[in-house]
């Protein structure tokens, strides 16, 4: 059931292990937008947004407040906080960190009354397994991209996203 | 051997006693509350490998569809759920957001589980 809304594809940047997966945490979970990133910002997959502005947004704002986040559950409980809800009057959001070969990467979701934190953090736990599964092992010869190379993958990753390459 | 939890795994909460009570019925597998808007269970006595958090989310969804669907056909509000499958069921009554849900294997007496849920569920706030 959408509720009469017409549901956007989900657009990966090059990364097609993650297709799957999403699709599927998309279509059970019901949530309306959904963001997949590494903890370094750069965005891997959307579903949702129609502004690559928007996404940059998010990912800016999602890596920021994933670190907070992780920062202050160091600081009070020894480990870091994995996931953050936050309930708004209509939408919530769910934030929480995944670990698969390929790296941390921290998934941003928004849903409404359609679904429920509970269903949300159910599929989650799915998702996070199947990308276990389904991510390549990590090459021993990638590094951390360095602050040059940031702005133009993620540039290029939006342009991706959007597809205007 | 069954285990109660709350979310903090400690003290009781006030629904425990409304539970043991469901739980010690013949066939009764697990009790939850649940809110149905979150779909998270407030209080929990299940059996060992009954997986508690999704069965609240997915029933607490049932339910709010079920609601949805007698308002829409126009029936007023839910009572009573049952959904009867293979090898046992879950049967679901609501009181406001909270609705309690119950598993159950096949030989369980539902008349009799059915009328001790509709008590309990007066007695959800």
């Amino acid at each position: 059931m959408t509720g009469g809304v017409v549901r956007s594809p989900l657009r990966t940047a090059g990364e097609t292990w993650v297709e799957e997966p999403l699709t599927r945490f998309i279509d059970d979970s019901r949530v309306r937008l959904t963001l997949l990133l590494e903890s370094s910002g750069r965005v891997l997959a959307q579903h949702g947004f129609t502004r690559s502005i928007d996404v940059m947004s998010a990912c800016a704002l999602a890596a920021a407040i994933h670190a907070s986040a992780a920062e202050i559950g160091r600081q009070l409980d020894g480990t870091p906080f994995t996931s953050l809800h936050h309930p708004g009057q209509e939408r919530q959001i769910f934030l929480a960190d995944l670990s698969t070969p390929r790296g941390a990467h921290i998934l941003l979701t928004v849903f409404d009354d359609a679904t429920s934190i509970g269903l949300v953090r159910l599929y989650f736990a799915e998702l996070a397994a199947r990308l276990a599964t389904a991510a390549p092992v990590q090459s021993a010869t990638v590094t951390a991209p360095s602050l040059t190379d940031f702005e133009s993958d993620l540039n290029r990753n939006l342009a991706k996203l959007f597809g205007r390459i | 051997m069954s285990t109660s939890r709350n979310g903090r795994g400690q003290a009781k909460t006030p629904y425990a006693e409304i539970l043991a009570v469901l739980v010690r019925q013949r066939g009764v597998l697990g009790s939850f509350v649940v809110s149905e808007r979150d779909g998270i269970a407030v209080d929990s006595n299940a059996q060992i490998g009954v997986h508690a958090e999704a069965v609240a989310a997915l029933a607490a969804s049932l339910h709010r569809k079920a609601r949805l669907a007698c308002g829409a056909a126009g029936c007023g509000d839910v009572t009573f759920l049952r959904l009867d499958a293979e090898r046992g069921g879950i049967c679901a009554a609501g009181r406001d957001d909270l609705v309690l849900v119950t598993i159950s294997e096949t030989r369980a007496n539902i008349g009799l589980l059915r009328v001790e849920m509709m008590r309990a569920a007066k007695a959800l706030t």
